[in-house]
């Protein structure tokens, strides 16, 4: 099934009042889940993995080509958190301290998450939303630039 | 009315009475209080070390003014238009940027400044102390709200660094350097450091907090032993105690100016305000990056602040962060 038969599939469950939809061929499987859903953490292949509050969806194709499509569909119901200035990333408040987060650490809103370093001027990047680290997309003390992306969180 | 109030209402009426006596009578009716507590809020004066006369009859009289940093002492020496309209003082504190920080995240005025005396958890860079015993130095933390994104917050570092510079130029009377991007630096001894911290949004300022240390009156036996860099006091490099509120009125001022030029021109003059005290182009420096090091020879500024250096193979390197020691 292609993205644009599966956003199809989406639209017409999602006017329903169904709140999970499995459908099985061949090799491939698509499960709908609506409504509240606490996904399983890594993406595994033919294992359903749904999150995002209204509707959500997972493909899982084939065991030989999984990762892709799932990847991107399960990416979709991520947010990234972007870098706001173009400077230096640290994970932590001081070398010998602990990191601010890592991966699967739950985080608050206004949590901070890592520190931006730009000619002595220090920008503690906090959290938006109530979320779970998902991925640390930059490593410590690496430079970024102006809107890249740090982490990958998952909204909860 | 809180201690503080009662303080410089108390003070005021010395100050506007010059030389001769103020009443009892006359305090008590200011303040709204009895006699007595007056007595007790003179007495808290004498003992932040304002030596004040008492004569039966005539009233009380200030002989001598100590250097202390309260808000009404340092309000009464600044005529600028927005660095310092509102002044808060701390006999001892954690840190004036968390001050700060509790202070914009509720509002507080562009333009506030918080003051401490001592501060027992001082903060410089990535978790590092700074040295903050009391009596001797300037701790100060200034809160603005620059209309910019967030990305050109770091042009504030050059403007507090430049505005440290002049004021120590010109209270110690001392031959100052910057070293980039802004530890302030007199005969290659950092006499003060400067920490910045950014309260923001993706593409908007909430505000800016500009941490500044100088080290004013502070011993030699006053400097912890494991320092990073050699470091010095402007006491120690003039050979006079100089007078902290005289300091931190002209850094005020000075901090006051430069803002007023960066909101009306922008970047540039103050880049070059800074620049007047570089004094690495040209020189071989190692960059410090935490996991990684550099070697190279300064060749000037980018027109973001940028350190621009050419290393050893004849590459450029772009440096916006990590420690610059001149080899």
């Amino acid at each position: 099934m292609d993205i644009k038969d599966l956003r199809t599939l989406i639209k017409i469950v999602t006017t329903t009042d169904i709140s999970e939809f499995e459908w099985e061929q061949g090799e491939e499987r698509i499960v709908i889940r609506r409504g509240q859903f606490v996904a399983p953490a890594p993406v595994v292949a033919a294992a359903p993995v749904a999150i995002a509050p209204a509707a959500s969806v997972v493909s899982a194709g084939t065991p030989t080509a999984p990762a892709q499509a799932a990847v991107e569909t399960v990416d979709d119901g991520f947010d990234t958190v972007e870098s706001p200035i173009v400077g230096t990333f640290y994970r932590a408040p001081s070398p010998d301290s602990d990191n601010y987060v890592e991966v699967g650490s739950i985080v608050e809103k206004g949590q901070t998450l890592c520190i931006i370093e730009a000619m002595k001027l220090m920008n503690e990047v906090e959290a938006d939303f109530k979320c779970r680290i998902v991925k640390i997309l930059k490593e410590n003390a690496q430079p970024v630039e102006y809107g890249d992306p740090l982490f990958l969180v998952e909204p909860i | 009315m809180t201690g503080q109030d009662a303080r410089t209402t108390i003070l005021t009426l010395f100050r506007n009475t010059g030389d001769s006596f103020v009443s009892g009578a006359q305090i008590s009716r200011a303040l709204g209080v009895s006699r007595t507590a007056v007595w007790k809020k003179i007495e808290q004066l004498r003992l932040l070390g304002y030596a004040i006369e008492a004569v039966p009859s005539k009233g009380y009289r200030l002989q001598v003014t100590p250097d202390v940093l309260l808000p009404s002492e340092v309000k009464a020496g600044l005529d600028t238009e927005l660095i310092g309209r509102e002044v808060v003082y701390c006999a001892e504190t954690d840190s004036t940027n968390l001050r700060a920080h509790e202070l914009g995240k509720a509002g507080a005025l562009e333009g506030t400044v918080v003051l401490a005396d001592s501060q027992t958890a001082g903060k410089g860079r990535l978790g590092r102390k700074w040295c903050s015993p009391a009596g001797v130095n300037l701790y100060a933390s200034v809160l603005v709200r620059p209309p910019v994104a967030p990305r050109y917050a770091s042009q504030l570092t050059f403007l507090s660094a430049a505005a440290v510079a002049r004021a120590v130029a010109e209270i110690g009377d001392l031959p100052v350097t910057v070293k980039w991007p802004n530890d302030v630096l007199v005969h290659g001894r950092k006499v003060a450091g400067l920490l910045n911290e950014l309260d923001a949004e993706t593409e908007r300022i909430h505000y800016l907090v500009l941490g500044i240390g100088v080290n004013i009156n502070m011993d030699s036996d006053q400097f912890p032993e494991d320092l990073r860099y050699p470091a010095t006091s402007m006491m120690l490099e003039c050979g006079r105690t100089l007078s902290r509120r005289a300091f931190a009125c002209c850094l005020l001022r000075h901090l006051d100016s430069l803002y007023a030029l960066y909101l009306a021109r922008g970047f540039e003059p103050v880049l070059a305000a800074w620049q007047e005290y570089f004094d690495l182009t040209g020189r071989i420096v190692e960059v410090d990056y935490q996991d990684r090091r550099v070697i190279g020879c300064v060749k000037g500024l980018g027109n973001d602040g940028a350190l621009l250096l050419e290393l050893s193979d004849g590459s450029p390197e772009r440096v916006l962060a990590g420690d610059v020691r001149p080899l």
